[in-house]
């Protein structure tokens, strides 16, 4: 194997070490401020990049991002790592049987928080393709793109903001976590699709692509969760614990992702696919689960989130005109949709426009597919920066308006 | 509480202990018995269950026996039905075929569509069994306020020595790692909080029922609550295990395991299902 000379190790070192400090701070002021972690992680992140640090400090910041290709290309690999294990959490987070057992109403407002916003975000870059900058060629994938970016609820940032608000086992609470899970789910098989459409060098055709993603969905969903359900009793018992079940889970998520990879659809599905198989299994523990979080959310996650800003000048790619619009689109869509299936399950209006507002927290997923559509060259650099601050946006206003729209309820009966 | 229970009898091996077994939760209810027999009526089999009741009910007057033909769970639950029954009991193997004689999904059914409360006995015995350790079903569930009500009335009518009532915490690992982004001191508060909140939940009902002559445990455990159930009920051997049932099935539950099909799979012990 080949390995990084001396001087690449101790550049990667501080760079990581930089990131994961400036990342705790700002996640430490974000929460005394009331805000979610990602929000001071994505920030520290455009503090450090070429938005803050390489225009008061370009000495300093082509010392520590630009001066080591080789350590640039291991960051990479370990952010590359992050993101899957990112989206391994966000699949064992979604947990099937809590959607059933919320029925027909989580089920109402997670369709229709996914449809609307999806026909939002669709419709937009559809009948207005130069106002988005798109060539005629890639307007219905940048169309799917858009509207699956629109309709992906970030569940962490809601569970955040729904227990800080004591709101999490009510009705309302559980109805949109179910809701969010369920957004999660539709919307990254969505995403799959879309990413067998870019035709990244995948071994098959796009039918086929398409066919086997469905087919690798299902597997993992009956079989694999069926294998899981019978390996782990055994895992628990005769191997270390908590050290059998989390460096099996892992290498199985690994060798999932790499299977999607090779597929042609990127690896993170397969690791969302085998974190949904693995968190439905009845024999995976809480504690287990709490333990897997942990050290992804503070150490994994902080990496990806940073990374981003490192990758892109926000300054200069900030266009005013298309953050105005996305904002629009994705509030309008999402607090339209889920509240409009929140009023149709029997909620009264100011409870259907606090779960339209709960349900439009974006975060880390939408993040992470923009990142992907930027890789392959679906969308520019300015409508990156657009869709970050959607999340930043929508992820920061999350609570007070919710908090806003249940405290008019008394006014009202006054 | 129950005044008229229904058997339902497939003269195998097992039936003289589930009509013992009935005849002893009669005694305690001071109800009446219907007998349901899914099947043809022949000389024979008459004979054999006159000769079992008078054994074992022969001091009994309000009993009555329905033969019927037909589909075995609609007849079973039309009879119930017609005859007002409000318990059901049925036989059970403890592996998955549940009714023997029946179909194994026949006793599903039954579960799943009836409108009186369903008891099934995975041993029934000759000398009867006393449901002394009972776990009762208190996850958050619309039903569980009644559930827990008809459990202790039912303990209290069969003198269990213990009660324990079951709730679990909702995605623990996951609300855990979201308080996670908080101080050590604060972790711990939403620790106990979380445990706290399940306990008062439980806490809340009882305070309102009647709980003269039981020894209640309230139990606290985090993950799915139909497999910690079962773990439970496992763990402390418990003979009865006491919940409702999940209302609205629609075509989604038949894709998907359901939490009441996940216990009928793996039935830890007696099982009854209050409606």
């Amino acid at each position: 194997m080949e390995s990084l000379a001396h001087q690449d190790v101790i550049n990667l070192l501080l760079k990581l070490a930089t990131m994961l400090l400036l990342a705790r701070i700002f996640a430490e002021v974000a929460q005394k401020l009331k805000q979610p972690a990602v929000v001071g992680e994505i920030l520290a992140g455009i503090i450090l990049g070429p938005t803050v640090l390489g225009m008061i400090g370009p000495e300093f910041f082509e010392f520590l991002f630009k001066s080591s290709p080789s350590a640039n290309l291991a960051l990479d690999g370990i952010v590359q790592m992050a993101v899957i294990l990112l989206l391994f959490i966000a699949g064992l987070e979604v947990e099937l049987h809590l959607v059933w057992s919320q029925g027909k109403s989580a089920v109402s407002i997670s369709i229709l928080g996914l449809v609307v916003p999806f026909i939002f975000g669709f419709i937009a870059p559809y009948y207005f393709p130069d106002f988005f900058g798109i060539s005629e060629d890639k307007k219905l994938l940048f169309s799917l793109f858009m509207g699956t970016a629109m309709s992906i609820t970030a569940l962490p940032v809601v569970v955040r903001i729904l227990m800080d608000m004591n709101l999490f086992k009510t009705k309302m609470g559980m109805v949109i976590v179910a809701g969010a899970m369920v957004n999660d789910l539709i919307g990254w098989l969505i995403f799959s699709v879309i990413l067998s459409f870019m035709g990244k060098a995948g071994n098959f055709s796009l039918i086929n692509t398409i066919g086997i993603t469905l087919l690798f969905t299902v597997f993992m969903l009956t079989i694999g969760k069926g294998l899981l359900n019978k390996v782990l009793p055994w895992t628990n018992k005769k191997l270390a614990w908590p050290g059998g079940v989390l460096s099996l889970s892992m290498a199985f998520c690994f060798l999932a992702a790499a299977f999607t990879e090779w597929l042609g659809i990127h690896a993170i599905f397969g690791a969302f696919l085998f974190g949904v198989a693995l968190g439905d299994s009845d024999h995976l523990s809480e504690k287990a689960k709490e333990i897997i979080h942990q050290f992804i959310n503070n150490i994994f996650a902080p990496l990806f989130f940073v990374s981003i800003g490192l990758k892109i000048n926000f300054f200069t790619n900030f266009d005013l005109g298309l953050v105005l619009i996305i904002l629009v689109i994705s509030f309008a869509g999402k607090i339209i949709g889920s509240g409009y299936g929140a009023l149709r399950s029997g909620y009264s209006p100011k409870d259907a426009l606090a779960v339209g507002f709960g349900m439009n927290a974006r975060g880390a997923m939408e993040i992470i597919l923009g990142l992907i559509a930027l890789e392959n060259g679906l969308i520019d650099e300015k409508l990156f920066v657009a869709l970050v601050v959607m999340a930043l946006v929508t992820s920061m206003s999350a609570a007070p308006l919710m908090k806003w729209a249940l405290k008019k309820k008394p006014e009202e009966s006054d | 509480m129950y005044q008229k229970l229904a058997l339902a009898i497939a003269f195998s091996p097992r039936m003289e202990a589930l009509i013992a077994e009935a005849r002893k939760l009669i005694r305690i209810f001071d109800g009446e018995l219907v007998l349901i027999h899914v099947g043809t009526k022949t000389p024979e089999l008459e004979a054999q269950l006159a000769e079992v009741l008078s054994r074992h009910c022969g001091d009994l007057h309000r009993i009555k026996t329905i033969w019927k033909e037909g589909k075995p769970t609609k007849t079973i639950l039309k009879t119930c039905e017609e005859e007002g029954v409000d318990l059901l009991v049925l036989g059970a193997l403890k592996k998955e075929g549940l009714l023997t004689y029946y179909l194994g999904s026949v006793a599903r059914k039954v579960i799943r569509k009836a409108t009186c409360s369903v008891l099934t006995l995975i041993d029934p015995k000759i000398e009867t069994t006393h449901f002394s350790k009972v776990v009762i079903n208190g996850t958050e569930l619309e039903i569980t306020p009644r559930v827990i009500a008809r459990g202790l009335k039912f303990c209290q009518a069969e003198q269990s020595s213990q009660v324990h009532i079951l709730n679990e915490i909702k995605l623990y690992g996951f609300q855990m790692a979201t308080a996670g982004e908080g101080t050590e001191t604060e972790v711990a508060n939403t620790r106990r909080k979380l445990v706290q909140d399940e306990i008062q939940y439980v806490q809340d009902i009882l305070d309102k029922l009647d709980q003269s002559g039981l020894k209640i445990n309230i139990k606290v455990t985090a993950g799915k609550w139909a497999v910690e159930l079962v773990r439970y009920c496992e763990s402390i051997e418990a003979d009865l295990l006491i919940m409702g049932d999940e209302q609205g099935l629609t075509f989604i539950d038949r894709l998907f395991p359901h939490d009441l099909e996940g216990i009928l799979e793996e039935l830890p012990c007696n099982l009854l299902i209050v409606k």
